[in-house]
């Protein structure tokens, strides 16, 4: 299996012999040993320091179809570098554009992600709920939203109802972290601690789902949720929805409550929180177990990582698209 | 599946060989490496390896592990490299 590696060290990245070199470089700009990185063990790479990096380098990283996804200081999603697109099908795109376009197709997919993010919190609920924590009232506040969903008509409705879950969601998080306190949801910039963790794994998760939406024929501009602007893979942020309480939100309870994640590892910035770096390493490497912990899967009965449910779930909706069999949102089964 | 690759190799040859080794595995020591690789990537190295080699004189030994976690390895004095996906 590929591996995703994470830069955090500034430093240069080259192409020598056929495979990647990796020199940290320090502040002083002195340079430190290198370090060659196995090319075919490469799925992607994750910047998050400084890289310096020449145009050979990228020509091998396509060449070899691997994606390098660039974050800032703030830890905020920048962009990607994907190599040119090796799975293209016109008829895959028609059927795609025409669920988009057609309101009640694109209705049906719509609700779905909703619905299947609304189980998935509601199972984080639950199980927090069994261990001490009083949530029976968000849960049974969440439980009256979400049977509203198959109502809406209209996906600003759908929208609205959404947020509602998210926000009634969030103020669990009080009682679920214990330590810290998030008040309310804060975004550019996040205004504390727990905060800050929410927008760096919502961020880390769009980008494992943008990558694995990559592999498959979808095309991630057009999506069904969320209106399809411009210059953004709008489709990832659709499959995020299912996956972020999964993915992020149950690491975040982990490395708060086990405190693996203290309040140095975050710095007060004149306007908002920002996580140090020893804070982010912590954090992703929490995340990357969690995308590696495997899961009986119940009806291809054999191990599958939660990375490669999202990759399934891509497989679902274009099967969806194509009529071949309808799509039912990833829920958590144990 | 989890390997460690071993290889003794004529001086001619041997820089040809660590170039490929590189490709698949991480650098721990001289004329070793170790890392994940699925049983397909390995064939295709050592096939390449094989086109390297002179095989009557150089050789490779591969020790297999079902996973990591099998392995148990143990290091006397300076680790030379770090094989972690976190740079």
């Amino acid at each position: 299996m590929k591996k995703s590696y994470y830069l955090f060290n500034p430093g240069r990245l080259s192409r020598k012999d056929n495979t990647l070199q990796f020199t940290p470089v320090d502040e002083q700009g002195k340079e430190g040993p290198c370090r060659y990185i196995p090319v075919e063990t490469v799925s992607d790479l994750y910047v998050f320091g400084n890289l310096d990096a020449n145009s050979a380098m990228y020509n091998f990283l396509g060449k070899n179809g691997i994606s390098a996804h660039f974050f800032d200081y703030y830890e905020h999603y920048t962009g990607s570098f994907f190599a040119k697109d090796y799975l293209l099908a016109g008829k895959m795109q028609v059927e795609q554009t025409r669920h988009y376009t057609l309101r009640n197709k694109r209705m049906v997919l719509a609700q779905k992600f909703v619905e299947g993010a609304a189980f998935n919190m509601l199972k984080n609920l639950r199980y927090y709920n069994n261990r001490e924590k009083d949530l029976a009232q968000i849960i049974s506040q969440i439980e009256g939203y979400a049977t509203q969903i198959s109502a809406t008509s209209e996906v600003a409705e759908l929208m609205g109802i959404e947020g509602n879950i998210r926000q009634t969601y969030y103020a669990a998080f009080d009682t679920i972290v214990s330590g810290f306190t998030m008040v309310n949801r804060s975004k550019r910039p996040p205004l504390n601690e727990v905060n800050v963790l929410i927008s760096f794994g919502n961020m880390m998760c769009y980008s494992v789902c943008m990558d694995m939406i990559y592999h498959t024929q979808l095309n991630p501009t057009i999506s069904f949720l969320h209106e399809p602007g411009t210059r953004r893979y709008s489709l990832a942020l659709d499959l995020a929805e299912i996956f972020k309480p999964v993915l992020v939100d149950r690491t975040i309870f982990r490395v708060l409550n086990k405190k693996e994640i203290q309040p140095n590892d975050f710095m007060t910035d004149i306007n908002g929180c920002v996580l140090k770096e020893s804070g982010k390493k912590v954090f992703v490497k929490a995340f990357e177990e969690r995308l590696k912990e495997t899961i009986k899967h119940r009806t291809l009965s054999k191990s599958v990582s939660y990375k490669h449910l999202v990759k399934l779930e891509c497989y679902k909706l274009s099967k969806h698209i194509l009529n071949i069999e309808e799509y039912k949102p990833f829920k958590i089964w144990w | 599946m989890y390997v460690v690759v071993v290889y003794d190799i004529g001086e001619l040859r041997v820089a040809r060989m660590l170039k490929l080794c590189r490709k698949y595995l991480n650098w721990i020591q001289n004329s070793v490496f170790e890392g994940e690789i699925t049983e397909v990537k390995l064939k295709e190295m050592l096939s390449k390896a094989r086109e390297i080699m002179d095989l009557d004189y150089d050789s490779i030994i591969i020790f297999k592990s079902r996973e990591h976690k099998w392995l148990d390895k143990q290091i006397v004095g300076v680790a030379r490299s770090q094989i972690d996906n976190f740079l």
